[in-house]
């Protein structure tokens, strides 16, 4: 560890000169996405409308047996952010894959690629912000002081992100199951995060094999994600300070994961050129 | 296994090997998938002998303990047989693969063509994919606005850059790709057979922009085909050969050793080959019509400059000289205007007589295509007497051929061997280069010196 910290340092710094390659490919990725579509970037904020609509009409109106005032702001609470986690992960897992091309034949540093996916996810993220507060206009929910903590938010949602997509783009180039595995995974974590119901419809307790269990707890404790949700939910559509314990170990969790992450990713970058 | 990338210090080496070794696994051993993970994971007997002589045999080690230094602004050229380990130096030097064991230096910034136009996305306009390349190479964008007009006129795509890519020809993404990668500004420039690619005129204009790089005291490794090429642009020549390195010097000796080489190898493989061809080729002529047929002798092969052959006559030497008609002298040159009078010179040294030596000389196209052949079987001349040296001249009245660049081969045989031709003496098969320039004739294959007249009624 001792050798390897200032090597570490090193590779922050060479990352740090490319800057600019990482500008421009996010600004690639945003071309790219919308240079073939007539609507363009607005499709960044039609798609989470469309979606608001549908799962609306679904769990609002069609199975409308919870409760919740304000439904479409509490739903994009949770959807957006999620839909910002989930393609930033898929992109950055495939990030080296797809640039194979790149990677055998130019040096860059590599984390580059995954990187400025999750940048160029996260533009279309903060465009998307923008039907969240219409709506919140159009059904009167008072933004309060507690809207500043957004960005720090939304920083630490990126943190995590970059971390578990350093670690999955790894193993995504020596085995290629990886990214098949994460599209049902992140299915099944979809509906483990209580994004389009409250977390209140889960039973508080359940003995499972004698153990006394705190699903609620549980629920935010093994899943960042939902802890994220949440606070978004806290500061946005309550409008009330988050609660400090999830929020600072949310925050440490994603750091954890950034640094874990990272190191795997250096650790074995390395071959990449001829692993892809 | 360290790669260091510093600034680079007076005096010292740009780039320095000690002692690298490259290994790759050819067929991995480990499991590729997590269902192979899994099985492996069962079937977890200790690998017995039989399984660990199978890993070595998927094992490649395309370098061996290779050590060489390379001073700054010095031109290298790479040669060796396919798979010696060429590409491999290059992409170690690019930092794009890991050297099993041993060290690397380099100390300065690497511009790779390795391949050209790689990272352009399709539907971006030249323009933009300028700026994204440049900055993968690691310029900032002010650095590449100030090259930008020079990479647009050096690529001729002025009236393209802003289209997308996509719709560029093949040429026109290859002249974009090299034109980015030499403007900007490397301190090393490492070539990988990219100079074969475009069309004649850019391919001089490529050759040029690297004598510029050269002059300015740039280091440049190259990989290529063309003996010639090398021995034009290079200082110094790097042959590998089994991966590791056969013989590092002045590119013109190296050359001339690696030719031998080949042509003794060549010889091996030919004197294995007649033991048993001979029926195969009273098969084969049985089948052919008229001496020629497609599969046999097909016209166009893919040039690859070799010198094969065994016997008592080598070549020494050829050269071309344009008739210069004031002093009805030839100067010696490998560039012509069409129609211009021209000899071929061919120096040669013979271990004992020879009734009846056939001389041949070949005019190839740069894709391979035949164009023109004259020999000494058609046009007969005296027999060697003895052991000696002796020199041929063939006068061409005129060079008809249009403008562009052509291979000139020798061959000589120690008798007459038809249809195929295939025991030469020596045979020097695309080893000379020349060129043809002119405004005027660049249609089609050939000149025929025509006047067109006007009589409007």
């Amino acid at each position: 560890m001792a050798t390897s910290l200032p090597r570490f340092g090193a590779r922050l710094s060479e990352l740090s000169h490319y800057h600019e390659l990482i500008s421009n490919l996010v600004v690639r990725d945003l071309k790219v996405r919308y240079k073939n579509s007539v609507l363009g970037f607005l499709w960044s904020l039609v798609n989470p409308m469309l979606m608001m609509l549908v799962f609306t009409i679904v769990f609002g109106i069609m199975l409308s047996n919870q409760d919740i005032p304000n439904y479409p702001v509490f739903l994009l609470c949770g959807i957006l952010p999620w839909n910002f986690f989930s393609t930033a992960l898929s992109g950055a897992i495939q990030s080296i894959v797809n640039n194979a091309q790149l990677v055998k034949k130019v040096y860059f540093p590599r984390e580059v690629l995954p990187i400025s996916t999750v940048l160029a996810n996260l533009v279309n993220f903060l465009l998307a912000l923008l039907v969240l507060f219409a709506m919140m206009l159009i059904f009167r929910i008072p933004l309060t002081i507690w809207a500043i903590l957004l960005p720090v938010v939304i920083l630490i949602q990126v943190i995590f992100t970059l971390g578990l997509g350093f670690f999955l783009a790894t193993l995504n180039v020596f085995y290629r199951d990886t990214s098949v595995i994460m599209e049902v995974l992140l299915l099944a974590w979809f509906f483990l995060t209580p994004i389009f119901y409250n977390v209140d419809i889960l039973p508080a307790h359940r003995v499972v094999l004698g153990i006394d269990m705190d699903i609620h707890r549980l629920v935010y404790i093994l899943n960042p994600i939902a802890s994220l949700v949440a606070s978004y939910r806290v500061i946005l559509y309550t409008g009330a300070p988050p609660a400090w314990d999830f929020f600072s170990r949310t925050l440490i969790t994603s750091v954890v994961f950034l640094v874990a992450g990272y190191l795997f990713f250096t650790r074995f970058s390395p071959m990449f050129g001829e692993e892809v | 296994m360290t790669v260091s990338h510093v600034g680079a210090s007076k005096g010292s080496p740009i780039i320095e090997f000690d002692t690298v070794s490259k290994r790759y696994l050819l067929q991995p051993g480990r499991p590729r998938s997590f269902q192979e993970l899994l099985v492996s994971a069962f079937r977890s007997s200790p690998p017995t002998k039989e399984q660990d002589l199978h890993d070595l045999e998927r094992e490649f080690w395309a370098l061996r303990n290779v050590s060489f230094s390379i001073q700054p602004g010095e031109t290298i050229g790479l040669i060796g047989a396919n798979g010696s380990g060429k590409s491999t130096i290059l992409k170690l030097i690019a930092r794009i693969v890991q050297p099993t064991s041993g060290i690397i230096g380099v100390h300065g910034r690497v511009s790779a063509l390795l391949e050209l136009g790689a990272g352009f996305h399709p539907d971006l306009t030249g323009r933009e994919n300028i700026f994204l390349n440049g900055s993968i190479l690691g310029l900032s964008r002010t650095e590449m606005r100030r090259h930008l007009a020079e990479i647009v006129d050096f690529a001729e795509l002025e009236r393209f850059i802003d289209m997308p890519v996509k719709h560029y020809s093949s040429g026109m993404y290859m002249r974009l790709g090299f034109a980015i990668a030499i403007h900007t500004q490397p301190d090393i420039l490492l070539v990988d057979e990219v100079l074969a690619v475009g069309d004649e005129s850019f391919q001089i204009r490529c050759l040029d922009a690297i004598r510029r790089l050269k002059a300015r005291n740039k280091t440049i490794l190259i990989v290529s085909h063309s003996l010639k090429q090398l021995t034009d642009l290079c200082d110094r020549g790097i042959w590998l050969e089994g991966s590791q390195v056969q013989e590092l010097g002045p590119m013109a000796g190296v050359v001339r050793r690696y030719l031998g080489s080949v042509a003794d190898e060549q010889a091996q493989y030919l004197l294995e080959e007649n033991a048993h061809t001979a029926e195969e080729l009273a098969e084969q002529n049985s089948t052919t019509v008229g001496g020629q047929s497609e599969t046999l002798a097909p016209e166009v092969s893919e040039p690859a400059p070799r010198r094969w052959g065994r016997g008592p006559i080598t070549i020494e030497h050829v050269q071309m000289y344009a008739d210069d008609p004031a002093t009805r002298r030839g100067i010696a040159t490998w560039s012509f205007r069409p129609m211009q009078p021209v000899t071929i010179e061919i120096a040669y040294q013979c271990k004992s007589a020879v009734v009846e030596p056939i001389f041949s000389l070949l005019i190839h196209k740069m894709d391979g295509h035949y164009l023109w052949a004259s020999n000494t079987l058609d046009h007969p001349i005296e027999p060697i007497p003895g052991p000696g040296r002796g020199t041929l001249r063939v006068e061409v009245a005129g060079l008809a051929l249009t403008a562009g660049r052509y291979y000139l081969s020798a061959a000589v045989y120690p008798e007459p061997d038809p249809p195929f031709w295939r025991t030469p003496s020596d045979f020097h098969e695309w080893l000379y280069e020349f060129q043809v320039i002119s405004p005027t004739e660049v249609h089609g294959d050939i000149v025929m010196p025509g006047r067109w007249e006007h009589h409007p009624l």
